[in-house]
């Protein structure tokens, strides 16, 4: 069967208990699609600033994390390596974490344009246009 | 087409395929309208299971739990593979970046002064290894991120799974050094 946009009331996004049946319910869920883009192309640039930020924060030297054996390094205004190790380690798998819902949401995305209903295909789009017009003069920011 | 039947009429597909035996003319139009039906027993929606999931290919479907759990491996593996490459992309591009050519021109200033502007250009040579590598490269990553989408796309959740944490487990094994390395650099500039 050949799919094509519709224009349509009805559609059921995702999840089974997400059923649309009226104009009010399509309304909340384009805006729901709506929000669901502008988080996604949030969520892109807030990973690059949260990196600026903790390395700024913890002031690093480069050489210090890269190098695995690195006990007389020139290191005596800096906090000791293993703390700052575990602190990067923590701010890393937040970061991880960070790019699985940015992964899981770009998904959704693709789910619900999948859908071929023409009213949440506008909500994406826009959304999308919205985040990205929003987030991404903060990333010349400083 | 109307969606909302969807999750109602796949389980009508599973009994319709086991024909019954009253409705087994010998006409082609019954055994073409229960292979219609088969196609359309996609899932719209997320679900859990591992019976009858067909994966990519035709030939590939998944009947038992423990193959439910091989895939589930496979599918994990190249979600990981995907970011690693990713990963292995960029760095490979920026160690092949040889020619930094500048280029200084005299251009006309405020007050009537002469300006040098001096501009730096980046780039790889379109013959040269590095650059088929990348196109080679840029393939693989351009397929298995299409074969994660259709994966995505069969509404399993032990799939969908798969794929978010081994995209979460890529990116905190390679990016490591990665976030260190390239991007205190870069904010340098």
């Amino acid at each position: 069967t050949a799919m094509h946009f519709i224009f349509s009331n009805e559609v059921v996004l995702l999840f089974d208990f997400w059923s649309v049946h009226s104009p009010a319910g399509m309304a909340l869920s384009v805006l729901v699609v709506l929000f669901l883009a502008v988080l996604y192309e949030s969520i892109k640039v807030g990973k690059a600033k949260l990196l600026y930020w903790a390395v700024v924060s913890m002031s690093i030297p480069a050489s210090q994390l890269t190098e695995e054996t690195d006990q007389d390094s020139s290191g005596s205004d800096s906090p000791p390596v293993s703390t700052t190790r575990l602190r990067w380690l923590f701010c890393h798998f937040g970061q991880s974490v960070i790019h699985v819902l940015q992964v899981v949401i770009g998904y959704f995305m693709m789910l619900a344009v999948m859908s071929y209903n023409t009213w949440i295909f506008f909500g994406v789009i826009l959304g999308s246009a919205v985040g990205y017009y929003l987030a991404y003069p903060l990333l010349s920011m400083v | 087409v109307d969606h909302s039947h969807h999750k109602g009429t796949s389980h009508m597909a599973y009994n319709s395929t086991t024909v019954p035996s009253h409705h087994h003319p010998t006409t082609s139009a019954s055994h073409s309208h229960g292979e219609g039906m088969h196609n359309m027993m996609m899932h719209m929606t997320f679900y859990f299971g591992f019976k009858n999931v067909e994966l990519l290919f035709s030939g590939l479907v998944i009947n038992t739990a423990g193959e439910m759990a091989g895939a589930f491996v496979a599918v994990f593996l190249l979600a990981m593979f995907y970011e690693g490459l990713k990963i292995a992309r960029e760095s490979l591009l920026r160690k092949s970046q040889v020619s930094i050519r500048y280029n200084s021109m005299p251009v006309p200033g405020p007050n009537g002064t002469i300006l040098m502007e001096t501009h730096k250009t980046v780039g790889q040579q379109m013959l040269s290894f590095p650059h088929l590598l990348q196109t080679v490269l840029h393939i693989i990553q351009v397929v298995i991120s299409y074969f994660l989408m259709l994966i995505f796309m069969t509404y399993n959740g032990y799939l969908c799974i798969a794929v978010a944490a081994g995209a979460g487990t890529g990116y905190f094994l390679f990016s490591w050094k990665k976030a260190v390395v390239v991007d205190i650099t870069e904010h340098c500039h």
